[in-house]
């Protein structure tokens, strides 16, 4: 009899540390899920705000036509591009990275400096909003390392903790900035 | 917005980590933040009215060097009583992995939570043994930043994902408006270099540059030497030539205005460090001040001096390569002066109005990051176990 009770101590003591360690990686697995979520939608503001930032440029009649066009034409795909992350908005992104590096050439940046405050406002919103894409897209990316790091556990894939919750992914586009603004020594 | 910064190392002692929380602490009151520094202090010491003390700090072999660290439940509280009163909109803290408030932080805080990485950690077996404990913890952090490339590698290979590099600032202001002193500046005949840090420690690289001194002395018998920073001379010239101890001119520890008066009146700065750097502010203060700097080629050094464009680089731990360069240089006043102008310009990159700002677009990143946080699709388990809470 006591023998039985031993037992049955000893299997309720596993019991309940399993049952605590399950509760403990599932509250650490959602607090990153929610880290995670957060840290997407930061993302995706900052693209909104560099894409609007370029449209403004774009429209502004400081720049030539063709470039205004340039820039126009890759900030609308942006805007419009899905709003899941995929190889189309990561190609969209990546477009409009390209988009203002070229159009922000030499003597165009030369130029708008040239306007005075108008055109130096403009560069500072590209220049920030850039930067910001930049943060934003790291500390994404960080938190879905950190995210799949702690789903590789064995607690997690056989009590399947992260339910339906897909695996993600880091996001992967060109976000470099504009070559002649980062010469810029207020950049930043 | 609410910024609340831990810095783990003592206000007792000067230091790297504790300079870059004081100037970025004043920079962001400066910009109209409300700021709160907790670091470990004794009562003695006097503290910047925006720093709050955790309580005296204890001297602890930690990472191969003396620390003066904050660690015990009675700290854990004062760090808890301090998120509590704070109520910051994010929290910034340095050196996460250091057994200090900051450990003691990251576990209790709760929110926007951003972490500088300052050292490249060399010890990384046992700080591996550590990293399951802290694991958990360091998953809080939603922006990491290194101050250097250096600093960024032990990131990523020890805590994994990665890390935006912001350099260490400088008020290169402060710097640039030092005046010459007369007795500090050299003469064509009696030319000065300068050696500055804790002349004890072999890693800042005093016995290097001592054992470069007669090769250069025999071409250039009036050069001095002004060796500022804390340390014994008789206990450092034991053993020297009897030519070298000559030359040498120890000032003691200097102020910091003396400092920058004595950067910008010698012709060469010469900084001949070992390694353990994982930044090189100094050199940014050298440039800062328009001196020309010869430096080791440890890569904190060669990534701040441009690979050899803003600044002279001898190969690390060669007194020959380091007296031919020094030799070089104090022959060619033209190249001085070009790399003067090279250093200031570098200089102004690390200016914090530029350091800051970036530090403040991450605290506007993790915040933004935190806000737009939406709850997700619970699953069966989470909500078996947590019913409302864990949020």
């Amino acid at each position: 009899m006591i023998h039985l009770l031993t037992w049955l101590f000893a299997a309720l003591f596993v019991i309940v540390v399993v049952g605590w360690y399950l509760s403990y990686t599932a509250a650490r697995l959602d607090r990153l899920h929610v880290r995670l979520s957060g840290t997407l939608a930061a993302l995706d503001a900052r693209l909104v705000r560099r894409a609007e930032a370029a449209l403004e440029l774009a429209n502004s009649g400081l720049l030539d036509g063709a470039t205004s066009l340039i820039l126009a034409v890759a900030s609308v795909d942006s805007l419009e591009s899905p709003d899941e992350y995929g190889e189309a908005r990561e190609m969209a992104e990546s477009q409009l990275t390209e988009a203002l590096d070229a159009s922000l050439s030499r003597h165009t940046v030369e130029a708008l400096r040239a306007r005075g405050a108008v055109g130096d406002e403009h560069l500072a919103r590209i220049v920030s909003s850039c930067t910001r894409v930049q943060l934003a897209r790291r500390f994404h990316n960080d938190a879905v390392t950190d995210v799949r790091r702690v789903r590789r556990k064995w607690a997690i894939r056989i009590f399947r903790l992260a339910g339906h919750t897909p695996l993600p992914r880091t996001i992967e586009f060109d976000d470099e900035m504009p070559e002649h603004l980062s010469r810029e020594p207020a950049a930043g | 917005m609410r910024i609340g910064i831990v810095c783990p190392y003592s206000f007792d002692v000067p230091g790297g980590v504790q300079f870059h929380v004081r100037d970025l602490a004043e920079y962001l009151i400066g910009q109209g933040h409300q700021v709160s520094v907790l670091a470990p202090a004794d009562s003695e010491t006097t503290l910047p009215d925006y720093v709050v003390s955790a309580g005296r700090a204890t001297a602890v072999r930690y990472n191969g060097s003396v620390a003066r660290l904050n660690f015990g439940p009675v700290a854990a509280a004062k760090v808890n009583r301090w998120l509590d009163a704070g109520e910051f909109d994010v929290l910034h803290l340095h050196e996460p992995v250091t057994p200090s408030v900051s450990v003691l932080a990251l576990m209790a805080a709760d929110g926007p939570i951003v972490a500088t990485f300052h050292t490249s950690m060399v010890r990384s077996r046992s700080m591996q043994a550590a990293f399951p404990i802290f694991r958990p913890s360091l998953e809080k952090i939603a922006g990491r930043i290194a101050v250097s490339e250096d600093a960024r590698r032990t990131v990523t290979t020890h805590i994994g994902g990665d890390a935006v590099v912001i350099p260490n600032g400088v008020f290169v202001e402060r710097f640039a408006h030092a005046r010459r002193r007369p007795a500090w500046t050299g003469t064509p005949t009696r030319p000065t270099i300068a050696f500055l840090g804790r002349m004890g420690e072999p890693r800042k690289g005093l016995p290097v540059l001592a054992a470069a001194l007669p090769a250069v002395l025999a071409q250039v018998p009036g050069l001095r030497v002004l060796v500022a920073g804390p340390g014994d001379p008789d206990e450092i010239t034991e053993g020297m030539p009897a030519e070298v101890v000559q030359a040498l001119d120890f000032l003691g520890a200097v102020t910091d205005e003396d400092k920058a008066v004595l950067l910008a009146s010698v012709d060469v700065y010469v900084a001949p460090n070992t390694g353990g750097e994982s930044f090189g502010i100094i050199l940014i203060e050298a440039m800062s001040a328009g001196a020309c700097v010869l430096a080791s080629d440890i890569s904190a050094f060669s990534r701040v001096l441009d690979g050899g464009r803003s600044g002279a680089l001898f190969r690390n731990e060669q007194p020959g390569d380091l007296a031919a360069g020094l030799l070089s240089l104090l022959r060619d006043p033209a190249r001085r002066d070009a790399l003067a102008v090279a250093g200031r310009r570098r200089a102004a990159r690390f200016d914090w109005s530029v350091v800051a700002d970036q530090i403040v677009a991450v605290y506007e990143t993790v915040i933004e990051g935190r806000l737009a946080a939406r709850s997700e699709p619970r699953t069966g388990w989470n909500r078996l176990l947590h019913g409302g809470a864990g949020r």
